[in-house]
């Protein structure tokens, strides 16, 4: 695993979705380290080195694959302290739901989320969303700020 | 009128004003024909009327500061001094009895006002004491006949006649005071040489305010002889308080000098006007004349009084049960009224359904009903912009909820009085933030005014004479106006409780609307987090399902048999499948939710990019696509774009198999909306199931025939709604069908 690659943090709580997320992570052929939290409160401990990661090296993920339904504190919540805290806003956070809530939608743009993508029920193309992000967030040094909608592939039909 | 005749009118006006501020109740004299002597409690003597010369044989002066007991007898005195105990010497004359004093009988009445006892003595052939039994005979025929007398004209009849019987004077009007205050003569009795004045009008200023105030005082007012000099009162003021006498409550009291004038010119000496007081009200006087002076001694006076008193009770009963028939008949149609409109949801269809109770009810001749914008009109009313006009007025100048006016001419401002023939108008706000307003209308009452006094009586005396009658009439007729039949009391109360019954209904609905609108935003509430637990919780199973048979396909696909690998392709197919309808259904839910966003669509644009989407689907498929006129018309983008796609796809899906499959595509425009239509050649449908067509979840055909949900038509009618539009339908089957919707013009 090269070490120039900063790691992928992913926020999500139910466990089938975490097996096959990696799987889709997999199967996209990235080569950056996947972090794993399982809510919302444990993501920003690891974001803040605090707790269980206090003795992590220092340093901003790649991009965070955030489920917008979390115990404790849900993806929503997550966004709002990631985007008001100065060492944190740079980073690229992707919405990932199965909700197609216009309402969650809309609060995560307002946010200023960089993609929101709802999981498409087909596997195969859930592995191409995931694939489409992977290499436009992950491998990119320097992701640009702002709004990510061209990856957007979600299945809305 | 000339300028001579202006000037004249303005000269009188003035005279008329200062009659209204004459003090008429401290004149500081007394009319001749007796004495006044005013006593302190201990019955001295402290005011006298210059009368006692004549009377007494002593001088006024002299009598001031003696006892009383020096002019009465004991047996007088203690008559006097029992009277003094007694409490309805208050303000109210009392009949003491015939007292003697210098070697004459009187008629004696006591009573008391400001610190003051009054004794008046009016000298009496009489032996005895006036009782009961005098008075009786006098008013006994005037109650026997009351019973057959129906109306008030016949009660004022009758009240006339005993009168003239018991006082003889020369003519005996009695009228009634309109509300303007004007006298107008009811019934009359007179002798041949006395001119009549039958259904004639007295102005009401002949009747000054405070005028009206003594008459509700004093209920008998005798004047024996306009020709009688007065005689001052010595002192001049009450020595007892310092201020003017007051003879507010003396028979003796003399009279304006005005008034004087004004029965001279009529050709009166003597008048007598008895009071006729309706509910605390002066509601009119029985009025006698007379050409020659005239005495009315003391019994007779009472003997009148008396029958004012029955008269009045008697118009008040009457006005009563006629008040109370008038108000049972307008219960009776407001009942009416109310039925109907409680029968209909909206309250202006129930009023316009009864038009004729509507107008009978107040009496109308025309009625307007503004409603919500609309403005419905009933009978003869001004035209529509008139009485928009006139309520535009009102709503910004009258705070009542109830307005009225018999004389619009008078009472409005010219610019918003309507032309033609309405004089009276009656509202009654319905909104206090709307101007929703139920008006009535009246038209003018044309009368013919016959004034009291002879027309061709000219002035030619100084100032007073300008008091005549005939003057006063002209000043007056100046400012009257055309009038209608006024409003009456009851009418403007029905008028009052017919607006309340509305507003019960009104409100009651629009808490019925409220009750509904608060349950179906619950509901929608419920339906929201529905469709978040659909949207999210019901998708995931359907996504892991999808997921893991792929994966297992993948992993162990080889291993599995035929068979094993069609169950898994089952499994997520159908997964695939339920996964795609509660997506469908989740976009359905949020169609009747989301906000529009309308721009200005271009559908033959809007067409084109929706078949290049379906590339997909028309792949390999011989499908020809043909457009007529399009229209650009407002709306939402994606929205319409949903329902194009919509159209167009179950076009191809439907045409399937057709060589060529063609879809039309085509416009028209009514005079208000904007009409598309999307026609294929594909299998059409039985018409009979036409009214299911746009239903949620309907399928007309076979899912192994074609695919899909059964939502897509259920959104283009929501989203097609949502716009104030409408869809339909035709088809034949085997024969094609034809898809349309239309949106209203902007």
């Amino acid at each position: 695993m090269s070490t120039s690659l900063k790691p992928i943090l992913l926020v999500e709580d139910n466990p089938k979705d975490l097996e096959l997320t990696l799987i889709a992570l997999e199967k996209s052929q990235l080569a950056n380290e996947v972090v794993i939290t399982r809510d919302g409160v444990d993501a920003l401990d690891y974001l803040f080195c605090r707790g269980d990661y206090e003795s992590r090296h220092n340093g901003n993920p790649a991009v965070i694959l955030l489920d917008l339904k979390l115990p404790r504190l849900d993806g929503i919540e997550v966004l709002q302290v990631i985007r008001t805290t100065p060492a944190l806003r740079s980073i690229p956070v992707v919405m990932l739901t199965s909700s197609r809530e216009e309402a969650d939608l809309l609060r995560s743009y307002e946010l200023g989320v960089n993609a929101y993508v709802v999981k498409p029920v087909a596997f195969g193309e859930f592995v191409e969303a995931i694939t489409d992000l992977g290499i436009f967030w992950a491998v990119l040094n320097e992701p640009p700020p702002g709004s990510a909608r061209v990856a957007r592939r979600s299945a809305q039909k | 009128m000339t300028s001579g005749h202006a000037e004249q009118a303005a000269a009188a006006r003035d005279l008329l004003n200062a009659c209204e501020r004459e003090p008429i109740h401290v004149p500081g004299s007394v009319q001749p024909h007796g004495v006044l002597l005013c006593m302190d409690e201990n019955l001295r003597i402290v005011q006298a009327s210059e009368s006692a010369d004549i009377w007494l044989s002593h001088s006024a002066d002299a009598l001031v500061g003696r006892e009383c007991a020096e002019l009465l007898g004991e047996s007088d005195m203690e008559r006097l001094r029992t009277a003094r105990g007694r409490a309805d010497i208050e303000e109210a004359p009392l009949y003491i009895g015939v007292l003697t004093a210098n070697a004459r009988r009187f008629d004696g009445v006591l009573h008391r006002n400001d610190q003051l006892l009054y004794l008046e003595l009016e000298p009496t052939r009489r032996e005895q004491d006036m009782g009961f039994g005098g008075i009786y005979p006098l008013v006994r025929s005037f109650v026997s006949n009351l019973q057959s007398a129906s109306s008030v004209d016949a009660l004022c009849e009758l009240a006339a006649q005993e009168t003239k019987t018991i006082t003889g004077f020369g003519r005996i009007l009695v009228y009634r005071f309109d509300e303007d205050g004007h006298g107008q003569v009811l019934a009359e009795r007179r002798d041949e040489s006395y001119e009549s004045c039958l259904g004639m009008l007295f102005p009401a200023s002949d009747v000054p305010p405070q005028a009206r105030e003594l008459y509700l005082r004093n209920r008998v007012r005798l004047i024996a002889d306009a020709n009688a000099s007065p005689s001052p009162l010595h002192p001049r003021d009450n020595p007892l308080s310092g201020a003017p006498t007051d003879l507010s409550f003396s028979g003796l009291r003399s009279v304006s000098p005005v008034h004087i004038q004004y029965m001279k010119n009529m050709d009166i000496l003597a008048s007598m006007s008895v009071s006729i007081i309706v509910r605390g009200r002066l509601w009119g006087l029985i009025s006698c004349h007379n050409a020659e002076p005239r005495q009315v001694p003391f019994d007779a006076r009472t003997a009148c009084e008396h029958l004012g008193q029955i008269l009045s009770l008697q118009i008040e009963a009457n006005e009563e049960r006629a008040q109370t028939q008038q108000r049972l008949e307008l219960r009776r149609i407001l009942v009416g009224l109310l039925s109907a409109i409680a029968d209909r949801d909206d309250f202006v269809a129930g009023l316009m359904s009864s038009p004729t109770d509507l107008l009978a009810f107040a009496g109308a001749g025309g009625a307007a009903i503004l409603f919500g914008g609309r403005c419905e009109l009933f009978g003869d009313t001004p035209d529509e912009a008139e009485v928009l006009k006139l309520v535009g007025w009102l709503s910004a100048h009258s705070s009542n909820t109830v307005f009225s006016s018999a004389c619009i001419d008078r009472d409005l401002p010219a610019d918003v009085v309507p032309m033609g023939d309405t004089a009276g108008v009656m509202a009654v706000s319905i909104s206090q933030v709307h101007r929703n307003y139920i008006v009535w209308f009246r038209p003018k009452v044309r009368r013919t005014v016959t004034w009291a006094g002879r027309p061709d009586k000219t002035a030619t005396t100084a100032e007073p004479t300008m008091l005549s009658p005939r003057n006063s009439f002209e000043a007056w007729s100046e400012t009257h106006t055309e009038c209608s039949r006024p409003w009456s009391a009851g009418e403007l109360d029905a008028a009052l409780e017919l607006r309340s019954a509305i507003l019960t209904i009104v409100l009651r609905r629009a808490e019925e609307m409220a009750a509904l609108a608060h349950e179906l935003e619950r509901s929608n509430r419920e339906l929201e987090a529905f469709s978040y637990s659909v949207s999210h919780d019901l998708r995931a199973p359907l996504r892991h399902i999808v997921g893991y048979a792929d994966l297992l396909r993948e992993l162990e696909g080889e291993g599995l048999s035929d068979r094993g690998r069609t169950y898994l392709a089952n499994v997520e197919e159908s997964a695939t499948f339920a996964g795609t309808l509660v997506d469908d259904l989740l976009t359905f839910s949020q169609m009747g939710r989301a906000a529009l966003r309308p721009t200005q669509v271009n559908i033959r644009e809007l067409a084109e990019s929706v078949i290049k989407d379906l590339d997909a689907e028309t792949a390999g498929r011989n499908v020809r696509w043909e457009f007529g006129e399009l229209p650009v018309l407002r709306g939402d983008p994606a929205f319409l774009q949903m329902v194009m796609r919509n159209l167009l796809s179950n076009a191809v899906k439907y045409s399937r198999g057709r060589e060529p499959a063609v879809i039309r595509i085509d416009g028209e425009d009514t005079a208000t909306t904007h009409v598309v239509h999307v026609r294929d050649n594909g299998v059409g449908f039985n018409m009979k199931y036409v009214g299911k067509l746009f239903g949620v979840f309907q399928r007309l055909h076979r899912m192994e025939d074609f695919e899909g949900t059964g939502i897509g038509l259920a959104n283009v009618r929501r989203i097609i709604e949502r716009h104030d539009g409408h869809v339909w339908a035709e088809g034949e089957t085997g024969h094609g069908a034809v898809f349309s919707f239309d949106l209203p013009k902007l």
